[in-house]
């Protein structure tokens, strides 16, 4: 079992065939989603472990679904609309495909944030500050989402080969996924866990709008 | 509904635009069970738009949701009624063959396709309905998905007038009446009938192998670039309707400090109220 799963989150690394092969379509899907839980379920454990004891390790369990959560309801809601715009460019038969190939992206993602966990670890222990966490949380975000750029470019290269309007489509994917992806996460808040705060789920008055915090945050920096 | 369905997914493909199915000059389109589907579909979007309401703290509530399903596909066939008559005269007046009927299939399928992009972004608003607070940006967000989708919506349209005048040009000339007509001195940079009709029937033919989506651009450079610019102003126009359309229709979203209402007083116009939303998020 851990050595299937070994295998192939190297597989997703390599970009391998065997995602994007139609004729194993329905175990692949199975196999990249349960790629993506697992190993988001083991950054978001690491995350949430910062100023770790026995009454936050509900923040661990908290931190831990969230993550798999954010990357693949994210994916669920920007799926109707990529759907329509694939069927609109004419290129529906390539659809299967395509959602294996940015599914094994999202795997691609989740496996390089796993593996970025030590360092938050390191960081952790090394250092106390909340602020600094949570930056050092978003910069590992950023490398590993950065990094996923070479998964999702050679997933992609034979279906632009074929067609160049994949291309188009892929930043429109990425267009929605990432504004999406923002607001996700911002709702999913805390991640991490204030630890002078209570430990929960939710943030109770954390519903709020990730865009109209940014946007008011430029706006002080302009008016300023 | 499933058969409806089916059309609609065949719109969507370009099956139903494709050139081998246009050469007659028409498309066949079942336009009862369309509007019935398009009706749906508006129908479901307004619910992911009315979830603002139901979820803001003391926000008009589920009349909000209910109102806003049937706003939005009256906002669409409202709209299709004042423009409609305008299209058709275009139409005709640059001298396309285009009959009414076909017209108002061009233009429901063109409200089909916007109505399946709409309700296909409805999941990401109802997530943003649920989990924002801000009025404002739950306005500007409906008003970049309205333009997303209609602005695929009317490329469908453009270029479908652009396929059925061609198809209907081509058919106008047959190939020997024109092979027989060949100009004694062709001018230089304009290829010889002859020549033109072996061009077309080969992109054509291209087109049929090539299997290409409905928005897919033919290389029609000889059609008359003046139809391509009376197109884009009267889509320009189409836009203008369907804004002020909507305000007029105006709340979709529901204000939380206020009451419901079905319609609210004439005040304003649609692009001062966008610059005051961008600005109220801004300060």
């Amino acid at each position: 079992m851990m050595r299937t799963l070994a295998r192939r989150a190297d597989d997703v690394l390599r970009a391998q065939a065997w995602e994007a092969d139609p004729r194993q379509a329905r175990s692949s899907m199975f196999s990249l989603m349960v790629l993506i839980v697992i190993f988001g379920l083991l950054y978001g454990a690491v995350m949430g472990s910062y100023a770790f004891s026995m009454q936050r390790l509900l923040q661990v369990l908290y931190a831990a679904v969230k993550v798999p959560i954010l990357l693949l309801v994210t994916g669920l809601l920007s799926l109707p609309c990529f759907f329509v715009l694939y069927t609109l460019m004419g290129l529906r038969h390539d659809f299967a495909e395509a959602l294996r190939s940015l599914l094994a992206a999202q795997a691609g993602l989740a496996i390089i944030l796993a593996s970025l966990a030590p360092f938050t670890v390191v960081w952790y222990w090394s250092t106390s500050g909340y602020n600094a966490a949570i930056l050092f949380n978003g910069f590992m975000f950023a490398v590993a989402s950065f990094t996923t750029q070479w998964i999702v470019r050679r997933y992609y290269l034979p279906l632009i080969q074929r067609d160049p309007r994949h291309r188009l489509l892929l930043r429109a994917w990425l267009t929605i996924y990432i504004f999406v992806g923002i607001q996700m996460g911002w709702m999913l808040r805390p991640f991490i866990g204030d630890p002078n705060a209570p430990v929960q789920f939710f943030r109770s008055n954390s519903w709020g709008n990730a865009y109209e915090v940014v946007f008011r945050l430029i706006w002080q920096v302009v008016a300023s | 509904m499933l058969k409806a369905l089916t059309q609609l997914d065949q719109i969507l493909r370009g099956e139903t635009t494709r050139l081998e199915r246009l050469r007659k000059g028409s498309f066949e389109l079942n336009l009862g069970p369309l509007i019935r589907v398009g009706i749906v579909l508006g129908a479901l979007y307004g619910i992911c738009m009315g979830a603002f309401a139901v979820v803001a703290p003391g926000g008009p509530g589920f009349m909000q949701m209910i109102s806003s399903a049937v706003k939005v596909p009256a906002l669409f066939l409202l709209t299709l009624v004042v423009t409609f008559p305008s299209l058709y005269v275009f139409n005709a007046l640059i001298g396309s063959r285009l009959l009414i009927a076909d017209v108002l299939k061009l233009l429901i399928a063109a409200l089909g396709v916007t109505m399946a992009v709409l309700a296909s972004l409805g999941p990401i608003e109802a997530f943003f309905a649920v989990s924002s607070t801000s009025y404002d940006f739950m306005i500007l967000l409906n008003v970049c998905i309205f333009a997303a989708a209609g602005f695929l919506g009317l490329g469908f349209l453009l270029q479908t007038l652009h396929r059925l005048s061609l198809i209907i040009d081509f058919n106008e000339i047959p190939p020997s009446s024109a092979a027989e007509s060949i100009p004694p001195e062709p001018l230089p940079d304009e290829p010889a009938p002859a020549e033109a009709d072996a061009d077309r029937e080969a992109w054509m033919d291209a087109d049929l192998e090539h299997f290409s989506g409905p928005l897919e651009m033919g290389h029609d450079q000889w059609l008359g670039n003046h139809v391509r610019k009376v197109f884009a102003c009267w889509v320009v126009v189409f836009g203008l309707v369907g804004a002020q359309m909507a305000w007029l229709l105006r709340p979709f979203v529901g204000d939380p400090s206020r009451p419901f209402e079905w319609f609210r007083e004439r005040d304003s116009n649609f692009f001062e109220a966008v610059w005051t939303c961008l600005a109220n998020l801004f300060s």
